[in-house]
């Protein structure tokens, strides 16, 4: 009796030894998530490696925060799902070995060869809905008011709209009207600009392309008349800006100065552009772009000028791009194209901070959180930065992110949340998820 | 290919891992032992008062460290890991005395083990990418000639050769197709070099003065192993090597005081100026270098402290005797460079023991220490790992003496 006593007194010492900290229980502040909608483009679908998947959407900072809000009562929070991983309608990219015209093969995205279990992509799942992740790859602002956009979209080859719509030629904001939100976040018009960046800010004759920046006029109308759908029940929510693509990796991987020169070649190139102010060394040298405006229809990229990520490599190192056959015009950016997509990208952004405070909806500075990531940031010992594959936050297509970059995004909305409506929404463990997955 | 300083975290090997716990009395007292002379034990705590020691003794104890540390994620507390449950179990040896019993010469040697310790958390933890685990295990031999000046002042000095290993886990921040993390495993022997001096002074019977002095033994390893798991396609980037490293075990001065106010009563004080400044950089230099593993160069910016220590002794009879004592030893650790392979933080220290003498050469002695660290708020900046840590840990011990004489 004594001995077991001592015994069980002896067990209570050494259980006290152990540290009891406490975290405080999270509290939502009165915000109601039971009905969360996420309105926003590819970024907020969760689109990733240049296609949508099922385990991208799995990924998407809407269900990531749908997770966390959850925290606080049901929130059935439905994601219009891919049947599969393949990707849609394209192959996602994957990390692999490519050969490349000289015969050196090395790690590169590839398109994935795995099995195509698409079937059911193209089904219309409308009556699923209407979907809370309302983020649809590729659609504008001003797409919002515009009839038929479904149609028109799956004819430039993306078909979501298509998917999720109960009227293929209904306005993206009739669709969305059927949804009732208590809560919303809105990252709506980096497409307003990226499809002119993205096709090497070449634009396009037909009014309204989106391979056009979007008018001022026209972004106001779509993404004011959003906004005012998502309020108009009263909700609360979030608004993000929009990211300066020209810090992605799709524009920053190849350097202007990526044109290495032997010294015979150099000289070969000096005497072959001889009078024309373009010069050669031994090393590496700046591109031979085409440009219409310059004095031979061609000159020497500048070193602020930005070459896409979709230069074709080999023609490059084996077609002569570059040096004697100038880079086609589609593929660079150059300092005009440059200054127009931050010009419009600052107006977007400074009429979306204007409405986020009239109408008292915190504004997430995607645009600037994004440039710290260019600068490198860590998170819980792993650090994220935009150089292309090793950066870990932007996934294989240079201009989506990894599960993981997402996650830092969704830290960002929860912090902006948590200050302004004083709640305290736990953070995302950003390292739960995935960054790039590398070959054996 | 992968991006470099992905090693750039961490590795401590510092106030976490210095455990006093030297001797079984001087542990009971809180940890004070550089004044008042006891036993062979002073060949550690104070070299200059082994002279006192009228015979050779023989003295050995054992320790059980389990120490526990929880973590909680800040700002909001999305998150919580323990560390997984280890015992250790330093130990003490020590050997030493009078050579005649009426003489002025003593020696001695002491093998004990003053720095070691490790911590374990899950493998997959949130800090996973700053360590999964490490540990730290060193052994000192100190042999040590102690002179006896005349009655009042003694002093003494040994040499210290102390070796050990150091291995350590962490995740690395690349990922297979499964996503799956990649690993680093770095592990090494070293070694290193010291002294340890002592002056003991005893006025009277009823006080007891020691001053002692421990240099910074820089413990090297100068060929440790480092092997990683990565997928294939980056195992080039991450080659297999060798590495060299060398961590500081920091200087220690220490002044103690005791008083015998009554015969059955022993009270002592002391104070341990540690000089963990030397420990500001922690480097790892690689045999072999990649875009990916280079050297890194941690910052640890410790600071130097002063740890306070107050113990009693009370003889219930002839045989026996209890003891209790109290210390307050503050962390080196800056805020900012809080991290969780050291969640260091100040420390409080409550201790109690008894001795028995069931013979008249033995005694048997008993004591047990809880080290209970406050609760810390902390960054780890260099990693931005950052959350509220607190370590507890209960020691006990239990050793004996022989006396030849």
């Amino acid at each position: 009796m004594k001995k077991s006593l001592v015994f069980i007194s002896g067990l209570a010492v050494l259980a006290s030894c152990k540290p009891n900290l406490h975290s405080n229980t999270p509290t939502a502040n009165g915000l109601n998530f039971s009905n969360y909608v996420a309105v926003g483009n590819s970024l907020t679908a969760g689109y990733a490696d240049g296609s949508l998947y099922r385990s991208g959407q799995q990924n998407s900072y809407p269900v990531m925060l749908s997770d966390q809000f959850s925290l606080f009562g049901a929130t059935n929070f439905k994601v219009p799902y891919m049947p599969g991983e393949y990707g849609y309608p394209s192959p996602k990219l994957v990390l692999g070995y490519a050969t490349d015209c000289k015969g050196n093969t090395s790690l590169s995205p590839v398109p994935y060869s795995g099995v195509a279990d698409t079937a059911g992509s193209n089904t219309n799942i409308s009556t699923q809905g209407p979907f809370n992740n309302f983020g649809i790859p590729g659609i504008r602002a001003v797409d919002y008011l515009s009839a038929g956009y479904a149609v028109i979209a799956s004819s430039l080859g993306a078909p979501y709209a298509a998917r999720i719509f109960s009227d293929p030629f209904a306005r993206p904001i009739d669709e969305l009207k059927r949804n009732n939100p208590t809560f919303f976040t809105l990252w709506l018009g980096s497409n307003d600009v990226l499809g002119y960046a993205t096709s090497g800010g070449e634009g396009s004759p037909i009014p309204n392309h989106p391979n056009n920046i979007s008018s001022f006029a026209n972004f106001r109308d779509g993404w004011d008349s959003t906004f005012a759908v998502l309020l108009r029940n009263g909700a609360k929510g979030v608004v993000m800006n929009i990211p300066d693509v020209t810090s992605i990796p799709f524009f920053t991987t190849v350097p202007a100065n990526g044109l290495p020169l032997d010294t015979t070649s150099a000289a070969q190139l000096n005497a072959a552009y001889a009078g024309s102010g373009m010069t050669f060394h031994t090393g590496n040298n700046f591109f031979v772009i085409q440009d219409v405006s310059a004095p031979i229809g061609r000159r020497q990229i500048k070193s602020n000028e930005l070459v896409l990520l979709t230069l074709p490599q080999d023609s490059v190192k084996c077609a002569g791009w570059g040096t004697l056959k100038p880079i086609p015009q589609k593929y660079v950016l150059t300092t005009q194209e440059i200054q127009n997509i931050v010009t419009a990208t600052n107006a977007f952004n400074q009429h979306i901070a204007d409405m986020a405070v009239a109408q008292k909806i915190p504004l997430v500075d995607m645009n600037a959180y994004l440039k710290t990531i260019a600068t490198g940031i860590m998170f819980n010992g792993v650090n994220f930065n935009t150089k292309f594959v090793t950066g870990g936050a932007f996934s294989l297509d240079g201009v989506h992110l990894t599960p993981r970059g997402y996650a830092l995004v969704a830290n960002q909305i929860l912090q902006a949340i948590n200050t302004y409506y004083k709640s305290t929404i736990p953070f995302i463990d950003v390292n739960k998820y995935v960054g790039i997955r590398f070959p054996m | 290919m992968a991006s470099a300083l992905l090693l750039a975290g961490s590795t401590a090997f510092g106030a976490g891992f210095q455990i006093n716990v030297q001797g079984l009395r001087q542990i009971a007292m809180g940890g004070t032992g550089t004044g008042w002379m006891w036993d062979a034990s002073s060949i550690f705590y104070n070299p200059g008062g082994l002279a006192r020691m009228k015979g050779i003794q023989a003295y050995g104890c054992v320790q059980f460290l389990v120490p526990s540390t929880q973590y909680v994620e800040t700002p909001t507390g999305s998150y919580s890991a323990r560390t997984q449950s280890q015992v250790f179990t330093p130990f003490n040896l020590y050997v030493g005395g009078r050579l005649r019993e009426n003489g002025k010469l003593a020696i001695g040697l002491g093998v004990y083990t003053p720095f070691g310790s490790g911590i374990k958390w899950d493998d997959n933890w949130e800090g996973r990418y700053s360590i999964q685990s490490i540990s730290l295990q060193s052994i000192f031999f100190q042999p040590t000639i102690s002179y006896k000046l005349g009655d009042i002042v003694s002093l003494g000095g040994g040499f210290i050769y102390a070796t050990g290993n150091l291995k350590m886990r962490k995740a690395l921040p690349v990922q297979d197709v499964n996503g799956k993390d990649g690993s680093a495993e770095l592990k090494g022997n070293a070694n290193g070099i010291g002294l340890n001096l002592g002056i003991h002074i005893k006025p009277s019977e009823s006080i007891q003065i020691g001053i002692s002095y421990r240099s910074q033994v820089n413990m090297t390893v100068k060929s440790g192993t480092a092997s990683f798991v990565v997928p294939n396609s980056l195992a080039s980037n991450f080659p297999n090597t060798n590495f060299r490293a060398e961590l500081p075990l920091p200087q220690v001065l220490s002044v103690g005081i005791g008083i015998r106010p009554i015969p059955k009563l022993t009270l002592t004080a002391e104070a341990n100026w540690v000089g963990w400044n030397a420990y500001d950089t922690l480097r790892f230099t690689y045999d072999k270098t990649t875009p990916a593993l280079q050297n890194t160069k941690a910052p640890r910016n410790y600071k130097n402290t002063v740890a306070v220590r107050f113990g009693a002794n009370y003889k219930v009879s002839d045989g026996f005797a209890l003891m209790a004592g109290a210390a307050y030893d503050p962390s080196p650790v800056v805020n900012g460079y809080v991290s969780p392979d050291l969640p260091d933080a100040d420390r409080v220290i409550l201790s109690a023991g008894f001795s028995w003498k069931p013979v008249s050469k033995l005694t048997i002695l008993g004591a047990i220490e809880f080290g209970n660290s406050v609760k810390r708020e902390a960054q780890y900046i260099p990693d931005n790992f950052n959350g509220t840590y607190q370590t507890k840990a209960v020691i006990p011990c239990i050793g004996l003496t022989y006396d030849f004489r």
